[in-house]
């Protein structure tokens, strides 16, 4: 049942999963991932489509190490995210992993520089690294003049760019973005994307999580999932990108 | 993350709800305050009664009659007024080494007292000896002499009367038979030495007589085997340094006195120092002090829980703001961290204020009892303490249920 896809066995991955299943006791037990590899190479850019209920977001809860598979192995930057410490999963997650959520989750009583800085506090930097960095981050995204805003006085797009740099705080191994433009009009929705094409063309890998085929179309392949299996991967090639 | 930047994330958060986090540690203030006010009034108080006690009958023994076997908490105030001390038992007692002197005391019955035509109703005056009135005792005269019909007063028997008693005056006694005596009153004093520890409390009128020729209750001394005066209760005023020896040899004494013979069965006879009298009200006083301060940790439980409750709430609306921390690489220990400090700040806040009212109130307090104020610091040490201690304990639960929080469902949490 299983489906092998990618360059599982290729050197230059940051994101394994070997065989992976994973099963929750809901009355009955329900099978949401049912043996799936893959493997994400440095500087990819992957999307995951499919239905709901098809497992996606389990797909995304195991590389964001938010969660453990039944079996098989996850690996993020060759760290395990099977391990039973819950602190070292949040040390992957902190380091390793940077989220770009549907409905932004930003802290509401932080300003813009202290969410950004938010992964790296965890990561016991110190408060005039952590704020460079956020500021830094935050010019990038081309937030500079914003950064002492708290996110309701911030726009939907600008909350979204926020929580990009904010993904971007530790340099993570991947980027993971469930449905980033989900939340936000199309217009701004093609700056958001915009901005996850420059962060991959920068050399970061991103794996990007929707059920909008356009918006899908901004990966180097597609990842269809249907079912808990990978039914197929769509090689695009940078066909569906902007020049 | 580290201790400073947990603070700094537990400050805000409390900032953040300034008035839920006012009301939270106004319960702790109210709690501390209480426990420090008891203690320190009830520690002032105690303070006052030792250095009333101890500045004017610290060298003092009392001998009395009290109720036979009253346990183990001490024979306690209760005298029984049954005069078994005769004039033998005073001589010998004279004598005894370490003594200065032996006042007997004793009660005459009157019916009333006369002066310029005004007349009070009284049962009792004091009869004692000229030597129950030290010089400085003295205000106004002198001592009376022994076999004279003469008085002295304290000084708030001065108003007894319409117009003012002073020296030179003259009173007539009623005795209870209708027999009318003129004594001149003498000298006004502000104590005795052979008064009970706690008697300048009781700024009462007082009226004290020659026992010659005013006491008349005489029993036959089984020593000598003549009929002597006898006296309820005797004051034995030691050498300062050798107050607990003198105490051992008059209880020596006593158990083969006249005393001991004339008393009736249920009656014993015990020597106290006014040291025994302060253990036995510092007990009382420390008893009631605890008593209280245990009312006033109520207060505090109540606080506890106020934390707690104000912590849940925090928890469960911060339940997706610790989904977020968690998916950026909070931990466990971070985020328990985090409410922890939180909690253990709204009680530090509550002691750091707690504490300062407390013993403005205590102070206010002893003010207004007159009595001299004595801070318990270390009360004040506890309060502060136990005021952490209660941000803590109130906050351990909601910390760990807040630690416990998935992340998965957190960030679905809407």
């Amino acid at each position: 049942m299983s489906s092998t896809a990618g360059t599982s066995s290729a050197d230059d991955s940051v994101v394994r999963l070997a065989d992976v299943r994973k099963t929750y006791d809901l009355g009955g037990t329900v099978e949401a991932l049912a043996g799936v590899s893959l493997a994400l190479a440095a500087g990819s850019y992957t999307a995951v489509m499919g239905p709901s209920g098809s497992g996606k977001s389990t797909l995304l809860n195991l590389v964001g190490a938010l969660d453990t598979p039944t079996e098989g192995r996850v690996t993020v930057a060759d760290h395990d995210v099977g391990t039973d410490s819950e602190a070292e999963r949040a040390g992957i997650r902190g380091t390793e992993i940077g989220f770009v959520f549907q409905t932004f989750n930003l802290m509401p009583r932080l300003d813009a520089t202290e969410n950004v800085a938010l992964p790296l506090l965890f990561d016991d930097w110190s408060r005039e690294r952590r704020r460079e960095r956020a500021r830094e981050l935050l010019s990038l995204v081309g937030l500079g003049d914003r950064r002492d805003h708290r996110p309701n006085e911030l726009s939907g797009g600008q909350r979204q760019r926020v929580a990009i740099a904010r993904a971007l705080a530790p340099d993570p191994a991947v980027v993971l973005a469930d449905e980033p433009t989900g939340n936000i009009d199309t217009e701004t929705g093609a700056e958001i994307m915009g901005l996850l094409d420059d962060v991959n063309a920068r050399g970061n890998t991103v794996l990007l999580v929707t059920h909008e085929r356009a918006i899908a179309e901004h990966a180097d392949r597609i990842v269809h999932i249907r079912d808990g299996t990978i039914e197929s991967i769509e090689s695009l090639d940078g066909a569906g990108r902007d020049a | 993350m580290d201790a400073r930047e947990t603070l700094r994330m537990a400050g805000r958060s409390i900032r953040s709800h300034k008035l839920r986090s006012a009301l939270t540690v106004i319960g702790v203030v109210i709690g501390i305050a209480s426990v420090v006010t008891f203690a320190s009034v009830g520690a002032s108080v105690e303070a006052d009664i030792v250095s009333e006690v101890g500045s004017s009958s610290a060298s003092n023994v009392y001998v009395l009659p009290t109720p036979a076997g009253e346990g183990d908490d001490g024979p306690g105030f209760g005298g029984v007024s049954q005069p078994v001390f005769t004039e033998h038992d005073v001589k010998q007692l004279e004598k005894t080494k370490g003594v200065r002197q032996v006042l007997p005391r004793g009660n005459v019955r009157v019916s009333a007292l006369t002066h310029a035509n005004d007349t009070v109703s009284r049962n009792q005056i004091t009869a004692t000896t000229p030597a129950s009135f030290p010089q400085d005792a003295i205000v106004a005269g002198r001592a009376f002499r022994s076999g004279a019909r003469e008085a002295v007063v304290s000084r708030s028997a001065r108003q007894a009367f319409e117009s003012n008693l002073s020296v030179g005056d003259t009173l007539s006694i009623e005795t209870e038979d209708g027999n009318a005596t003129t004594v001149d009153v003498v000298g006004v004093v502000n104590r005795t030495a052979g008064q009970l520890p706690f008697a300048s409390f009781a700024g009462q009128p007082r009226f004290y007589v020659p026992t010659d020729p005013f006491y008349e209750r005489t029993l036959e001394s089984p020593a000598v085997g003549a009929s002597q005066r006898a006296y309820p209760q005797l004051t034995v005023v030691a050498d300062p340094a050798r107050v607990s020896t003198v105490k051992g040899s008059v209880q020596n004494y006593l158990a083969g006195s006249d005393a001991a013979e004339l008393k009736p069965e249920s009656v014993e006879l015990t020597a106290q120092t006014s040291g025994d009298f302060v253990e036995e009200i510092q007990d009382i006083v420390g008893q009631v002090t605890r008593f209280v301060t245990a009312i006033a940790v109520i207060a505090l439980v109540v606080a506890a829980i106020g934390i707690a409750n104000i912590m849940l709430v925090s928890v469960a609306e911060r339940t997706r703001e610790i989904g977020i921390m968690k998916a950026v690489g909070a931990r466990n220990r971070d985020v328990m961290g985090l409410f922890l400090a939180e909690a253990t700040v709204l009680g530090a806040v509550g002691a750091v204020v707690g504490l300062p009212l407390g013993i403005a109130v205590s102070y206010g307090a002893t003010v207004y009892a007159e009595v001299a104020f004595t801070p318990a610091y270390g009360w004040f040490v506890i309060a502060v303490a136990v005021g952490i201690l209660v941000g803590v304990v109130a906050g351990l639960y909601p910390a760990w249920r807040a630690a416990r929080v998935d992340p998965i469902d957190a960030l679905r949490y809407e």
